[in-house]
């Protein structure tokens, strides 16, 4: 127990603390103009996400390692049964709901996906073609399920997973050669045949947003709009126009870096940025010699790595927008809780680097 | 058991080693794109975030009052509700015309082509979907937030005019400007959904009558609901525009003419300055009708126009071209109403002038030195002229006549000869002298300038121009159109010896009690001898006061001068003449040009009755009951 506060990374934890809490005052000014309630909700599940991440913090890894494929294996139970049942919340049916509150099930699989990843190239050399298969089976369910509720933003993430796989464990030079022509032949047919109207505005609004102006460019024009208009100090907390008069889209989501960047300028934006950029670069310092452990805290920080990059470039215009919310500030209990517990994982397996088990 | 909390780094995983590199590349790229957005391209952004939500409206401006010359009202102001339409906070556009219409009674074909029209406004503007809503619908808009929440009602000024159809060709009408009227318009003053006047006096000085919008601006979000309001600039009033009109004499002169049915137009004049006293052309129209979004016309039609053409491909379009056919049919329509036409006869019409062209020829011909007052000719009803017969209305003749019994009398025999004696060039000359065959410049638009031929416009058209054709010309007949106005111009500048009047109006506009405009009277001096004038006076006092063809405008003491024209629509030489001249339509125009008294003239009118009949027992009366008017006050 002693050990564990001694090595506990104090600085990190203060950083996501920092990040969250000054989410949740993101989230207030973006639901100022509203009478609505998300600033308390996401308090709450602030203070909930907490407590989760210290009791995931107890549990040992082994732990961790057996239950995964169980995990994995209840998720996917619960999203094809939500496909057949769910109800439709926002355009999706990726909520599940227990009693008073909603959780979004795809926020979940992605660490179940990673636990058994992580445990399953732990006991491989290279990727070759039994090992893609293997692969394309685990992701290719749980991607395929979640892109049907749709949300095509978390299944998106998936694939995050498998490039991290590739750059750790290496592949045959002849699969790059075929995945690439798979991605191709998919994506014709994904736009011909599988993608939804809107999911195709995204695309093409991006290409060009000053011809979608009034439909979904709509929403990356005025997310640069708002980052724009903050200039180096920003228009002061509560008072973005963007943001008050509601021309920016989804700002307590997917857009609350626009939000950031209207209300306090680039001194905001940085200081936010410095605080991910440390977050980041202490974490990526693992030295343990359990591949299992290794393997997992790589995939889960890539994890986050992707997401934050999507969200941000999506936000300045610089990719299609996916929907993905901005890890620890972005509205949602579900997200915030995920990240915790992916952050109580890697705590975990950082603590268990430093003390010698034998 | 423990393991240094300070590592060396090169027992740090190599990988480790790489991500941090790559974290470090990515953030540094993340701060130069925040920088280019946020500090290189802030003002763009800033501007366009500005845009967003800052807006400018127009305050409509009351219109100018239009009063007559003792200050009557005669067009005024009303409160209009304006329903407007908030698209942004539409789902179901059907839904919500469909609510609408069912409230109003105005046709869901009707909302749509409204909507139509301001598909190129940006939906975050709210847009006037209908107007003159009544103040029952508004209550219940209002009392039904929620049923109602893509809707706002405003409250705006409109034009009212208190007389309904009095006055109706003098005041004009007004519509909502069209997409080609606006393109016209190279200032900014006029945006969809205003109005302008399209004829009359409304469309005279609608420059004086419009006033100066007003500018609300405010900030929106992001539906167009109007947060605040950070600055407002109040409209202005159009100025007051006072016209020479007695509209009490207009509306009795009005009345009379609809009384007895009769069609025709009717100008008086005040010779002291040349303004007009009243202006009737019967019949008029209701002004209100072509600015309310009325489609009352027709809705059936319309229903079952729509309900063919729904079935067929591209039924959207020709629908369109339905709109287009309606809006032009209802023009239409409105013309051929029997009591209903927007041609005004007194500027617009062309008619012969009959015999009230003697005038002209008594005055030629004493300017010409053709006659003396003492030139005798004799008429027995019939003289051969060019190998041909040409007749006087009496057939029996009037015997020996000279110029002011010829007058009197109307002989026709006595101008013929004069006909034969003078150049038709030089009769178009004493007629342009006079105001005939030239616009007038009344000031009311659309005037059209009539025609007195001359021998080169015959020979415009390759045509040669025949003698007999002056002989037609002498008694009033052949080639020759005047408006009624000409003919009212005419017998001014007689009853003023050669003074011919500017007619106007317009007394004078005021801006808040300051008058910024005022029509001076204005007289041009013709080069016509008075001695000619006395002359031509003397038979035109016989005319009624002694027994000749408008006795029946005779008063005892106002000493009235006129003279009557009958201008037959059929030929006598007809066979059926005396059969078909008793069907209204066979009848012929009667005139009456007159003024009084006959020394220091105070007032001039015409009087023209279309298929009256004889000139002396219809128009003349209408004179004399316009003078007991004019002359009792």
């Amino acid at each position: 127990m002693r050990d564990s506060i001694r090595f506990f990374d104090k600085i990190t934890f203060f950083i996501i603390l920092a990040i969250s809490v000054g989410g949740v005052f993101l989230i207030y000014s973006a639901s100022y103009s509203d009478t609505n309630t998300f600033f308390y909700k996401q308090l709450i599940w602030l203070i909930f996400s907490i407590i989760i991440f210290f009791i995931v913090f107890r549990i040992r890894t082994e732990i961790i390692f057996r239950y995964g494929v169980l995990l994995y294996i209840i998720l996917i139970g619960i999203l094809i049964l939500q496909l057949v049942s769910g109800k439709v919340i926002a355009g999706t049916k990726s909520w599940v709901k227990f009693g008073f509150f909603s959780v979004q099930v795809s926020e979940f699989m992605k660490i179940a996906l990673a636990i058994i990843i992580a445990k399953y190239i732990s006991k491989i050399n290279k990727i070759e073609w039994k090992e893609l298969f293997m692969l394309g089976v685990i992701i290719g369910i749980p991607f395929v399920l979640i892109a049907l509720q749709p949300d095509m933003g978390t299944a998106s993430i998936f694939v995050s997973l498998f490039i991290i796989t590739i750059l750790l464990k290496g592949i045959k030079k002849s699969i790059v050669i075929f995945l690439i022509i798979l991605v191709l032949l998919s994506s014709f047919f994904l736009w011909n045949y599988f993608l939804k109207p809107y999911q195709k505005d995204r695309i093409t609004s991006f290409l060009n947003p000053e011809l979608y102006s009034q439909s979904s460019g709509y929403q990356i024009i005025q997310s640069k709009i708002a980052i724009g208009a903050g200039g180096i100090n920003g228009k002061g907390f509560l008072k973005g126009s963007q943001s008050k008069y509601k021309f920016l889209p989804t700002r307590h989501t997917d857009f609350i870096i626009s939000l950031l960047g209207e209300e306090f300028g680039f001194l905001g934006i940085s200081f936010f940025l410095i605080l991910y950029f440390v977050f980041f670069y202490r974490q990526f310092t693992f030295f343990t010699e359990n591949e299992e452990e290794l393997n997992l805290v790589y995939l889960l920080l890539g994890l986050i790595l992707f997401q934050f990059l999507i969200n941000v470039l999506m936000s300045i215009g610089l990719i299609p927008i996916l929907g993905l919310p901005l890890p620890f500030v972005s509205y949602g209990g579900s997200s915030l809780l995920g990240f915790f517990i992916i952050e109580g994982i890697i705590f975990k397996i950082r603590i268990n680097s430093y003390i010698n088990e034998f | 058991m423990y393991i240094n909390d300070n590592l060396p780094l090169d027992k740090l995983d190599k990988s480790a080693l790489i991500a941090r590199v790559i974290i470090f590349v990515i953030f540094i790229l993340l701060f130069f794109a925040f920088w280019n957005i946020q500090i290189l391209k802030h003002e763009h952004y800033d501007k366009l975030a500005m845009g967003n939500i800052t807006d400018s409206l127009d305050i409509k401006a009351p219109r100018g009052v239009l009063f007559d010359k003792n200050g009557v009202i005669i067009a005024e102001n009303k409160i209009n509700f304006i329903l407007l339409l908030n698209r942004k906070k539409t789902k179901d556009i059907e839904k919500t015309l469909e609510k609408i219409s069912k409230l109003t009674g105005k046709s869901i074909i009707l909302l749509k082509k409204i909507l139509k029209k301001f598909n190129r406004v940006p939906k975050i503007r709210s847009i006037p979907l209908l107007k003159d809503l009544s103040f029952n619908n508004v209550v219940y808009i209002k009392s039904r937030p929620f049923e109602f929440q893509e809707f706002d009602i405003e409250v705006e000024p409109d034009r009212k005019y208190p007389l309904n159809r009095t006055a109706s060709h003098i005041i004009g009408y007004m519509t909502e400007i069209s997409e080609k009227e606006l393109k016209g318009k190279s200032n900014n003053i006029y945006k969809l959904g205003d109005t302008i006047g399209q004829s009359g006096i409304e469309k005279q000085y609608e420059k004086f009558f419009r006033g100066k919008k007003g500018k609300r601006d405010v900030l929106k979000n992001n539906l167009g609901v109007i947060k605040t309001i950070l600055h407002e600039q109040e409209p202005k009033i159009g100025n007051q525009v006072f016209l020479t009109i007695d509209i009490k004499l207009q509306k009795e002169i009005e009345e009379l003419l609809v009384k007895k049915r009769l069609k025709g137009a009717i100008g008086v004049v005040d010779l002291k300055t040349g303004g007009i006293l009243a202006l009737i052309s019967n019949p008029g129209f209701n002004p209100h009708d072509f600015w309310n979004q009325n489609d009352s016309i027709d809705r059936r039609f319309v229903s079952d126009l729509f309900l063919a053409i729904a079935s067929q491909p591209y039924y959207e379009t020709k629908l369109l071209q339905v709109f287009a056919i309606l809006a032009v049919t209802k023009r239409i329509e409105i013309n051929h109403k029997d009591n209903y036409s927007l041609h005004n006869k007194f500027i617009q019409g062309r008619y012969s002038p009959g015999s009230t062209f003697k005038i002209v020829m008594a005055l030629a011909a004493l300017e010409e030195n053709i006659i003396t007052k003492d030139t005798m000719i004799n008429c027995n009803g019939v003289t051969n002229i060019y190998n041909r017969p040409w007749h006087c209305w009496r057939e029996y003749g009037h015997g020996y006549v000279n110029l002011t019994k010829a007058i009197k009398d109307s002989c026709n025999i006595y101008f013929y000869n004069l006909g034969k004696k003078l150049n038709i060039d030089v009769i178009a000359r004493y007629a342009d002298l006079l105001g005939l065959g030239k616009r007038t410049n009344i000031d009311i638009p659309n005037e059209i300038s009539g025609l007195v031929p001359t021998k080169s416009f015959k020979f415009r058209d390759n045509r040669k121009w025949y003698p007999g054709d002056t002989i037609s010309i002498s008694i009033g007949g052949g080639m020759l159109e005047v408006t009624p106005v000409q003919a009212l111009l005419m017998i001014s500048t007689v009853a003023l010896r050669g003074q011919r009047p500017q007619l106007h109006l317009l007394d004078r506009i005021e801006n808040d009690g300051v008058i910024i405009k005022k029509t001076e009277p204005k007289f041009t001096k013709i080069p016509i001898k008075k001695e000619s004038f006395d002359l031509l006076i003397e038979g035109l006092f016989k005319v009624v006061n002694e027994e000749g063809t408008a006795k029946r405008a005779k008063i005892k003491g106002f000493d009235i001068c006129g003279k009557t024209g009958t201008q037959q629509i059929i030929s006598k030489e007809n066979p059926r003449y005396k059969e078909l001249v008793k069907i209204r339509k066979f009848m012929p125009h009667a005139w009456f040009v007159s003024f009084a008294p006959k020394e220091n003239p105070r007032y001039a009118s015409v009087i023209f009755i279309e298929n009256g009949g004889g000139a002396g027992t219809i128009a003349a009366p209408f004179a004399k009951e316009i003078y007991k008017r004019l002359f009792e006050k």
